[in-house]
């Protein structure tokens, strides 16, 4: 893919030769350790600009420190999240809700979503999070003593949980699953035919909710009302294809990183079987260590940012997994260490736009780790296979056998 | 000890409240209520942890004692 220029104002000692997509360890790689690959960027200044950093092929600039990311992800006026990142695909402009709006809007739709995923109502959803990851363990136990861990827990578990969230049965699951890896892995062809199916799926279904309301996600969204008024179908599907998205694959990814970590670190696993008291705390430490995530954000106007000369229009990259190896910020980031206390990682991000499904996500991890610990014995990565891991726009996790024969 | 709440700078990560639920209640959406915690003698640790696990920075702590109102 051609690399567009550096633009004029950059200067030429800021530009870096570093990149989520296309640095070593980012492209698929067998027993690869992307986030570990990416704690260079610490090597540097703390700001440098990137010429090729998005899934399009755009430059950003990088903040890699957390102090910075916090200012920049907390000043939505200067650092914009509006930039249709998947109606752009289609060539069009409409934005994902919440995600891409701005305050004073974003607010509105944001205290429509918040209590359907507050703590509280996590509380709720939990038994049959949990009732779902006992069924889908218990059958692998029940099938041997080696599985694919992706394809048969973490995949599942996660999309049908969100899928339960959206009111959606889940027979259809590797149905979704594949849309989602065309739309977030898939290259120039495979990702507008994902985006387009996954629109017209969103669209029928608010459409079917609207004819005959069930007591689900969609047919609180149609029924809604903000600011006295019914939503558009823009925002509908704006809404719709946000947490469809959201769902389909960083949840998994997390797993996925996390269970590859236990399975090496025979320690580490047999510390949580014996005491999953310590799961909460080390889940925390797992999402510092294995988020899937960059954010990015646009400047709305001219700012010298602690040095940077950003100018309206700049691409400004907050990449989480960067932050969480940030020196300033955490005592031996490369180190893993599951009892770790201290620890305000940005796995979900900062300022307003802060994960909206952050603390289901974080409960799935929890009870995920809490159930396959307590089924499956000491495992590790089965001899001979090799997970395959990529960086790029979400970070992801392939084919991890573990066996524990 | 005294625990200020920037409530503009919440953003729900309801961090605090997973370390101690009952010092730092939320709303719900999930977001801290509204005005400054008076921690209780016996839940400095907790209220401290709870108030530095902030990834905003939106708890500050205070620890000069508090100011007796005649």
């Amino acid at each position: 893919m051609a690399t567009k220029p550096v633009p004029d104002h950059v200067p030429p000692e800021m530009v870096r030769d570093f990149s989520l997509f296309t640095s070593p360890g980012m492209s698929p790689t067998p027993n690869g350790d992307p986030h570990a690959a990416v704690a260079c960027a610490h090597d540097g200044p703390p700001i440098f600009y990137s010429r090729y950093n998005t899934q399009d092929g755009r430059g950003t600039w990088v903040i890699t420190r957390v102090a910075d990311q916090r200012k920049v992800l907390q000043d939505a006026e200067t650092f914009s999240s509006h930039r249709s990142i998947f109606s752009s695909i289609l060539g069009e402009t409409w934005p994902t809700i919440p995600l891409e709006l701005d305050p004073p809007a974003h607010g509105v739709f944001r205290s429509l979503l918040s209590p359907l995923l507050s703590p509280k109502r996590v509380r709720v959803l939990e038994p049959a999070v949990r009732e779902q990851a006992i069924m889908l363990i218990d059958r692998i136990v029940a099938s041997g003593t080696s599985c694919d861990a992706m394809k048969d827990f973490a995949f599942p578990f996660a999309v049908s949980t969100f899928l339960r969230f959206l009111g959606l049965s889940d027979d259809r699951l590797d149905t979704f699953v594949g849309w989602g890896k065309d739309l977030l892995h898939g290259d120039d062809a495979e990702r507008p035919v994902a985006a387009r199916t996954i629109v017209a799926f969103i669209d029928e279904l608010a459409a079917m909710r609207r004819e005959e309301a069930v007591d689900d996600f969609m047919t609180f969204i149609v029924q809604a009302q903000v600011e006295g008024r019914r939503l558009t179908d823009t925002q509908v599907r704006g809404i719709g294809v946000l947490v469809f998205v959201a769902g389909l694959d960083t949840v998994a990814a997390a797993i996925g990183f996390d269970l590859a970590f236990l399975a090496r670190n025979l320690k580490d696993q047999q510390l949580l079987r014996s005491e999953p008291d310590r799961i909460p705390l080390a889940t925390e430490e797992l999402l510092r260590a294995y988020p899937p995530i960059q954010l990015i954000r646009v400047a709305t106007k001219d700012i010298d940012f602690e040095g940077a000369p950003i100018r309206k229009g700049d691409y400004v990259s907050c990449a989480t997994m960067i932050a969480n190896r940030d020196p300033a910020e955490f005592e031996c980031p490369n180190t893993i260490d599951l009892e770790r206390e201290d620890n305000r990682h940005a796995a979900f991000g900062y300022g307003p736009h802060r994960c909206l499904g952050s603390h289901l996500a974080r409960r799935e991890i929890v009870i995920g780790l809490e159930e396959w610990l307590a089924r499956i014995p000491a495992f590790r990565i089965k001899q001979g296979t090799a997970p395959i891991t990529s960086g790029g726009h979400v970070f992801g996790i392939e084919n991890l056998i573990l066996d524990w024969s | 000890m005294r625990i200020i709440v920037q409530n503009a700078k919440c953003q729900g990560h309801a961090r605090c409240a997973a370390q101690a639920p009952e010092i730092f209640k939320l709303d719900d959406e999930g977001y801290i209520l509204p005005g400054d915690i008076e921690v209780a003698e016996g839940e400095e640790l907790s209220a401290s942890r709870g108030a530095r696990s902030c990834p905003e920075r939106a708890l500050k702590l205070d620890r000069t004692p508090a100011a007796r109102v005649e």
